[in-house]
């Protein structure tokens, strides 16, 4: 296990998801990378069904799987205040989740899903993923790990430049927006910044970066299908900023 | 190329084909701490990890409940937490036990995850309360698929988990026989019942009747 950065691509008017993984496969296997089978990282997310009596605010629970880590469910609850616990257990969770329909319960329109080829590159293991969300294409999202190291400030240099040389798009120099400094609150209940960057990498983080990308793009819908007779102007910055993406790209691409 | 099947997908298969180990054969007993040797020696000689001195345990257990909606029962989790060493928490949902008196033990469905250790934050944000813990130390052998446990119960004094203070519940210890299987392989209740007829009569274990405990979970 290393460091993993999540990037979305975005979609060139015009083209197709398919014909742009088939384009970015070809270019990898060129490349020398390997192609070693598939994966799937899947997002299902529960919400709890509101209790007014006692005020507590709607929570919502998303569980995700890693093919990578098959043995593994990922989840995070989300408490409505802006507070995340996440959690890894074994796979039988999901049914202990099965247990608490009455109270929590699957948003089963929002399920979300990355799935598609894997390949090695050296140290890299590069996925091509494309989204789809209720059988719907979304995007695509392009995962690169880097297995040698775990702290990603020491090799971000080094998966930006595989990232431009197989993308062939720019690629910003900043830490990935998951990585950069944030503010945090100490034991203490005192600010500190935390640089991200310096941190170990956990298999949790993969799944984080998932999510916040699966947000975007569940939000992305809510937002588009509201803006149909706007003219569909002006779309939300759905990537991360290190990547550019014009927004007229990005609206319209829910639409198979 | 065949593609990764979801996880859900292979959790469904496990338990179609019934290789998820999800009903728990329980039989219970106990045994004054007076006589605790005895029952030692001969679990000793009839168990299999017994080449070395036998496995201790030294457990918390906690049980949080999630008062449900339309449901006059919550939904009680058990996690438990290895107070002498680093080991992942244990989660455990534990069923109703069925209702057929034909059975040679109790039946009831269970299920077993491994979770890091953020468990206990992560269900009181889902909404689960602490609904009682206590402190399980003794021991843990194994015939075959079999798992007999011998153990003290010991009371906490709140905010003191760790604390030597904390005491017995009685002056006892409390004996268990298990199994976790899939469902369907209904030769375990008749072999524990064969190896709980070897401990006799040192210790009576029985299949307990919850029902008429009255409140207990």
């Amino acid at each position: 296990m290393g460091v993993t950065v999540l990037q979305p691509y975005p979609l060139p008017e015009g083209k197709s998801g398919a014909h742009i993984i088939d384009q970015l496969g070809k270019r990898l296997l060129a490349l020398g990378a390997t192609h070693s089978g598939q994966f799937l990282v899947d997002c299902e997310t529960f919400i709890s069904t509101p209790q007014p009596h006692n005020g507590a605010p709607g929570r919502a629970v998303h569980v995700l799987h890693n093919s990578e880590y098959p043995a593994s469910t990922f989840s995070i609850i989300d408490n409505g205040t802006g507070k995340q616990v996440s959690l890894v257990a074994d796979n039988i969770f999901d049914l202990l989740m099965l247990k608490m329909t009455n109270t929590f319960t699957s948003k089963k329109q929002t399920k979300i899903e990355s799935r598609g080829a894997r390949f090695e590159y050296g140290d890299f293991v590069i996925k091509l993923g494309s989204v789809t969300m209720m059988e719907h294409f979304k995007g695509i999202l392009i995962e690169i790990e880097y297995k040698s190291c775990v702290i990603l400030a020491y090799c971000w240099e080094m998966i930006r430049e595989v990232l431009q040389g197989f993308l062939g798009i720019g690629v910003a120099k900043e830490f990935p927006s998951y990585f950069a400094t944030q503010t945090i609150m100490t034991a203490m209940g005192q600010q500190q910044l935390h640089a991200k960057h310096n941190d170990i990498y956990e298999p949790m983080d993969t799944v984080k970066q998932y999510l916040e990308q699966f947000t975007n793009y569940r939000k992305h819908v809510a937002l588009h299908g509201g803006m149909v007779s706007g003219g569909g102007q002006g779309g939300p910055t759905v990537g991360q900023p290190g990547v550019h993406i014009p927004p007229s790209s990005m609206v319209g691409m829910g639409r198979p | 190329m065949a593609s990764v099947s979801s996880a859900r997908e292979s959790l469904s298969h496990a338990l179609n084909n019934r290789f998820l180990p999800n009903l728990e054969y329980l039989l219970q007993g106990s045994i004054l701490d007076s006589a605790v040797e005895h029952l030692m020696h001969r679990l000793k000689g009839l168990c299999d990890n017994v080449d070395t001195s036998p496995e201790t345990f030294h457990d918390l257990e906690v049980c949080m409940s999630l008062r449900q909606p339309n449901s006059n029962q919550p939904l009680l989790l058990r996690v438990r937490r290895a107070l002498g060493r680093d080991a992942p928490f244990q989660m455990r949902y534990l069923g109703n036990p069925e209702v057929d008196q034909r059975r040679p033990t109790l039946v009831r469905s269970c299920m077993d995850c491994a979770c890091t250790n953020g468990i206990l934050e992560f269900l009181t944000e889902m909404g689960f309360r602490l609904e009682f813990e206590y402190i399980a130390k003794g021991y843990m052998f194994r015939k075959g698929r079999m798992k007999i446990t011998v153990s003290k119960l010991i009371k906490i004094v709140p905010g003191k988990q760790q604390d030597m203070a904390n005491e017995p519940i009685s002056q006892s210890y409390i004996v268990e026989l298990s199994v976790v299987a899939p469902t369907g392989q209904e030769n375990v209740g008749e072999e524990m019942r064969v190896f709980a007829e070897q401990l006799k009569p040192l210790v009576q274990l029985e299949k307990i009747d919850y029902k008429r405990l009255g409140g207990m979970p």
